[in-house]
């Protein structure tokens, strides 16, 4: 913690963190108007004081818009990287601490999961299934589990040998219990660390799906498809595509901030300077 | 071969709803800004000929014979190559166009054709049947890839007497026909008789009949088309026509305002919103509009309950309000319509009104029905399951945001609504096609016959045929085939009125709006009529013409 704190930058990413996600959690308490409340009297009207930051091609607020999308685009993060986690960890596990041919195999599937370009395969799972919410989370996460796999195996082969782990195993401990107990717990450092970076790309790849139209489905707000909404007025509606713009670069540079200030304080070898 | 017709030509037209046509001047002589730095463009001036007049279009023709290569890109340009026998003037009626005259026989069945003497194609050969023949030939050809085919295949024997003389004998009565040989372009035999028609070096390199001539194609940038100065119809005014592929309509915006091009479309906001802000192009620039021959519409799958109970339709058609999506969606510029044809024309039926907004109508139709909110959630159940059903839409912004007001709408009167946007060519093939879905927001684009048999006639639910919302009405079905069988205008209106008199009752659609075509034009181009006739702004292109004052530097612009 203390490391955390001598780099600014890293407090930096923690406080826009913070504070997204705290926008998000009181939006509805402190939103001006329903986010999907049209008023085709109000399209296209420049921020102003009655409208923070100025109204879409249907009336509705973007402010308004903008909060309810934080929640989207953050729930989207959390869910998709906590199922990717949870692939990783199990995988890696397995294939960490059997090794042999189960480990073979299971790196293989990584490797060609690794080599099909992520986004257009979710593209193609997207426009299969039908676009909502809950499957661009859930696609999201089944093809971003590779990294965390290969992170918690590498961990696994280098504590698996350890005077602990054997001390533990030579006590009569279970696989079950060897994993666990033992040897995820010293692994959590790089999983938590890839974690946070990977949220930082699910809210691009949302964002991304949102602005081709197959990610959050009206009228839903998301970051991405308020983005896509100004693209039409982009030559003078500029408020459109100008605040959720800023949004999804703060949130995924927050993230960014915070992944590599958490990779720096925990790595030892970067302890010297 | 009896083939359902004119369908054919409604499919590559539906993509394009909301496309522009030029039309109706307004706006356009406001004399307001006189602090003018550059010329000023409202001056008159007499005809002359001369000039260049460059335009931009979104997608590049694949060629341009128009029944091959099917997109609007190609016959825009094509129309201005070729000729076709008849065509429509201004006022929307059937004239001459390479024919000078035509007899319909008195059993109805045979038409004939008398050309105009001397004509010639660009090349200085003669124009004669044998080229109408030939023509009729291709288009018919089962090894002909184009769409176009079944309208022709109805004529059962075709005859050239002489050079000037071309007879169609059809089996039956068939109303539309002259409609059908005013979209028919003429091709030369000469040139296209020892080739493969669909991948023939013509396309790109034609010879035609008409005002102008291709002279130059550079990939990817711009056709141009020069005067024809063995053109059919009289010389036109403006030299060349300079077509530039800009495929952004942002960008299409950007050189407008720099005047690097004369004309576009433009959408509602680019009309309503950035123009009037501008003094700079309202200076120079003028704007136009025109109803076009497309309307929007949410179409229910009948064949799904509970769309095939007609209260719950008229239920919906009364919970949406149409005056909210043409403020909204096209900012006004838009009108109701409460039938399948252009509201003004002769087939429109004037006394047909479109469901007002009415949601407590709405509501006492559905408790008829038998939906009631039991559970008290907002939604309204009938038998344990609650109204919801999901309106699909193809990715066209106009038609997402009309899908969200509808949506709002409906929930208010208890149904539950989930908009699904799908990317064009899945919708068709994943839903469309096989049926599968509850309700669809889309736009059908009209020729001006009013034959519309493949769009609402029961015997056309064929996966790929154009009923597939399995509209099935007897009564609509005989009115359907009188109108095809019927010559006379008086009696074929009548019964068109009484068709769209059904279709407004059965609500098998819900009629949303029909969008104005919206088009700017430089003030440099004169003589466009203002007002516009019925067949809008374009019909006189030929009159044209740029006054030499106000030349742009062409050379440098290419």
């Amino acid at each position: 913690m203390k490391m955390l704190r001598q780099n600014p930058l890293t407090l930096l990413g923690l406080a826009i963190i913070v504070s997204i996600l705290l926008l998000a959690l009181i939006a509805p308490l402190i939103v001006p108007y329903d986010p999907n409340a049209i008023d085709v009297k109000a399209i296209l009207l420049a921020p102003s004081k009655l409208h923070m930051m100025g109204t879409d091609g249907l009336g509705r607020d973007v402010f308004s818009r903008m909060l309810y999308g934080a929640r989207i685009s953050l729930m989207v993060g959390f869910v998709a990287v906590g199922i990717a986690t949870f692939i990783g960890i199990l995988l890696g596990a397995i294939a960490g601490f059997y090794r042999g041919w189960v480990d073979t195999l299971i790196m293989r599937i990584v490797d060609v999961m690794l080599s099909i370009p992520t986004f257009f395969l979710i593209l193609a799972v997207i426009a299969f299934l039908s676009p909502s919410i809950w499957n661009i989370m859930v696609v999201i996460g089944l093809t971003s589990w590779m990294g965390i796999t290969r992170l918690v195996r590498a961990e696994f082969l280098s504590l698996r040998n350890r005077e602990f782990v054997l001390a533990a195993q030579a006590l009569g401990a279970k696989d079950f219990r060897l994993i666990f107990c033992h040897l995820l717990p010293n692994s959590l450092t790089p999983i938590i660390v890839s974690s946070v970076l990977g949220i930082a790309s699910a809210v691009l790849v949302e964002s991304g799906l949102s602005f081709l139209g197959l990610g959050v489905q009206a009228p839903q707000a998301s970051w991405g498809n308020i983005l896509t909404d100004g693209k039409e007025y982009i030559q003078f509606a500029w408020w459109l595509s100008l605040f959720p713009g800023l949004a999804i670069l703060l949130t995924v540079l927050g993230y960014n901030l915070l992944g590599d200030g958490l990779r720096d304080a925990y790595n030892p070898r970067s302890h010297q300077h | 071969m009896m083939m359902p017709t004119k369908t054919t030509r409604l499919i590559q037209l539906w993509l394009v709803s909301f496309s522009v046509t030029l039309i109706s001047a307004c706006g356009s002589t406001d004399e307001g800004d006189k602090q003018t730095s550059g010329p000023d463009f409202n001056m008159a001036y007499p005809p002359s000929a001369g000039g260049t007049m460059v335009d931009a279009m979104t997608g590049e023709p694949s060629g341009l014979i128009a029944m091959i290569a099917g997109e609007s890109a190609a016959s825009a340009i094509a129309g201005n190559i070729f000729n076709s026998l008849l065509k429509y003037d201004k006022n929307l009626d059937l004239s001459g166009e390479l024919a000078q005259s035509w007899d319909v026989s008195s059993d109805q069945r045979t038409i004939t054709f008398h050309l105009k003497p001397n004509l010639k194609w660009a090349d200085h050969q003669p124009l004669t049947s044998a080229d109408v023949m030939f023509t009729w030939l291709k288009v018919t050809d089962e090894n002909t890839r184009t769409p176009y085919g079944s309208d022709f295949k109805l004529v059962s024997k075709a005859e050239t007497p002489d050079a000037q003389t071309f007879k169609v004998t059809y089996a039956a009565p068939y109303a539309p026909a002259l409609d059908t040989w005013a979209g028919l372009h003429i091709l030369p035999k000469h040139l296209l008789k020892d080739q493969d028609i669909n991948n023939s070096a013509f396309a790109r390199n034609p010879v035609g009949s008409h005002y102008y001539k291709l002279t130059e194609w550079k990939n990817g940038q711009y056709l141009k088309l020069s005067r024809n100065k063995n053109a059919s119809q009289g010389q036109a005014k403006i030299d060349h026509l300079l077509s530039r592929i800009i495929p952004d309509k942002a960008a299409q915006f950007l050189e407008l305002s720099a005047d690097n091009i004369d004309s576009m479309g433009l959408n509602p906001i680019q009309y309503a919103r950035i123009f009037p802000s501008r003094a700079d192009l309202t200076k120079n620039i003028g704007l136009y509009k025109e109803l076009g021959n497309s309307y929007s519409y949410m179409g229910f799958n009948l064949k799904r309950k509970p769309f095939d109970d007609v209260r719950v339709r008229q239920a919906i058609n009364y919970a949406i309000d149409k005056q909210e999506i043409i403020d909204g969606v096209l900012l006004g510029l838009g009108e109701p319509v409460a039938s399948p044809y252009k509201p003004g024309t002769r087939w429109s039926n004037p006394s047909l009104k479109p469901y007002p907004y009415n949601p407590s109508k709405a509501r006492a139709l559905l408790r008829e029905a038998g939906y009631a909110d039991t559970d008290g959630d907002g939604i309204l159940d009938k038998d344990g399951k609650p109204f919801s059903f999901e309106i699909l839409t193809n990715q066209n912004k106009e038609r997402e945001m009309t899908a969200v007001l509808i949506q709002r709408r409906l929930k208010e009167v208890g149904i539950e609504v989930n908009i699904r946007v799908l990317e064009w060519a899945s919708f068709l093939g994943r839903f469309i096609k096989p049926k599968q879905f509850d309700a669809v927001i889309l736009g059908w684009s009209l020729s001006l016959d009013p034959d519309q048999y493949g769009i609402w006639h029961s015997s056309q639910q064929a996966p790929g045929q154009f009923n597939f919302i399995s509209y099935n009405n007897p009564q609509a079905d005989k009115l359907l085939e009188a109108g095809r069988l019927e010559l006379n205008p008086e009696k074929r209106m009548q019964i068109y009125h009484a068709f769209s008199k059904i279709l407004l009752d059965d609500s098998p659609v819900i009629y949303l709006s029909a969008g104005y075509g919206l088009s700017a034009i430089h003030k440099r181009v004169k003589g466009i009529s203002n007002p516009a006739p019925a067949a809008g702004i374009g019909h006189n292109t030929y009159e044209w013409h740029i006054p030499k004052a106000y030349y742009r530097n062409e050379m440098n612009d290419q």
